[in-house]
């Protein structure tokens, strides 16, 4: 009986998981549950950190200017995807300044954890 | 000097398994944590909801309702961290026992280039137990710091034991000033 509960348990998240894929990629999408939506934006976040910091590694960016744009870069991505691919009212989750914060920290933490070992990695050797 | 900081995410990403197991294990699976849990979680969203509804009246059943609530959201809350707190201590000693290990081990050694001149305030950590004047080295501590800022958090999220968005907000609002509104 529990094995039979927990089955379709794990069931109905793998479904929840997989509409929650839909909605995140397609535009304009209804968005009733904000704590779904604002999971999509933590994620995405910490996506972007991980592919930006592979990039300027690989690159390499150096100094303050690879901050600088990861910043910029991160907050528009998230900003464009917000105002006009969903399109969602961005007062309903407490303003720009909410959503611009969500996972943001994180997100830079695992910037700089992909960044500092690709550069080392990759060019780190030429430099000692 | 690459294996040395794959090493360190590696060994973030067991401590912060660890870290999560050893807290299911002492906290999270326990029923007065789930009971809690639930309770703040349910009552932080009927305040938050409540709040959006009647936030700009000024009427005084309304604003009575809503401090009462709060009040028993508040005393929720500290229980829940009381609940937490024994076994945050005992997995904070382990953790800086374990630190100090790791910390003795890399000792002196550079552990990764750092693309960027860190600014001052940071540098001590940075550069810390490091030999010569390139503060573009980095020490353990600071590489382990900044996986564990990412991984643990992460981690939590995955697993499902970090605090909802509504719980944390009222949590925060409950410690910082009341609005003017409810003064």
């Amino acid at each position: 009986m529990l094995s039979k509960n927990k089955s379709s348990d794990s069931l109905t998240k793998s479904k929840v998981t997989e509409c929650v894929w839909k909605k995140a990629f397609s535009s304009s999408t209804e968005w009733p549950d904000k704590e779904e939506f604002l999971d999509v934006i933590y994620w995405m976040r910490q996506a972007i950190g991980i592919a930006l910091g592979l990039c300027w590694g690989i690159l390499p960016l150096k100094g303050f200017i690879g901050l600088l744009l990861f910043v910029i870069v991160n907050a528009a991505v998230i900003y464009f995807y917000v105002n006009n691919f969903q399109s969602v009212d961005e007062e309903e989750f407490g303003g720009m300044w909410e959503i611009t914060k969500e996972g943001f920290m994180t997100s830079f933490a695992g910037f700089l954890v992909t960044w500092i070992i690709m550069y080392t990695g990759l060019h780190g050797s030429n430099i000692l | 000097m690459w294996g040395d900081s794959l090493l360190i995410v590696f060994i973030s990403i067991c401590t912060a398994f660890l870290g999560e197991g050893l807290t299911w294990i002492l906290v999270y699976r326990t029923e007065k944590y789930q009971k809690l849990k639930v309770e703040v979680e349910r009552q932080s969203k009927k305040l938050e909801k409540r709040k959006e509804a009647h936030g700009d009246s000024l009427d005084k059943q309304h604003k009575k309702k809503i401090e009462r609530e709060e009040e028993r959201l508040k005393n929720n809350n500290r229980d829940l961290s009381l609940v937490k707190m024994k076994s945050m201590f005992a997995i904070g000693f382990a953790f800086t026992a374990l630190l100090s290990m790791f910390n003795s081990i890399f000792d002196g050694r550079v552990v990764a280039k750092l693309p960027f001149y860190p600014i001052s305030w940071i540098q001590g950590l940075s550069h810390r137990n490091l030999p010569g004047d390139d503060y573009t080295d980095c020490s353990f501590i600071f590489l382990y710091i900044l996986c564990t800022m990412s991984i643990r958090q992460n981690i939590q999220k995955l697993l499902g034991f970090a605090p909802s968005r509504a719980a944390s907000k009222q949590g925060g609002a409950l410690f910082a000033a009341p609005p003017a509104q409810f003064k």
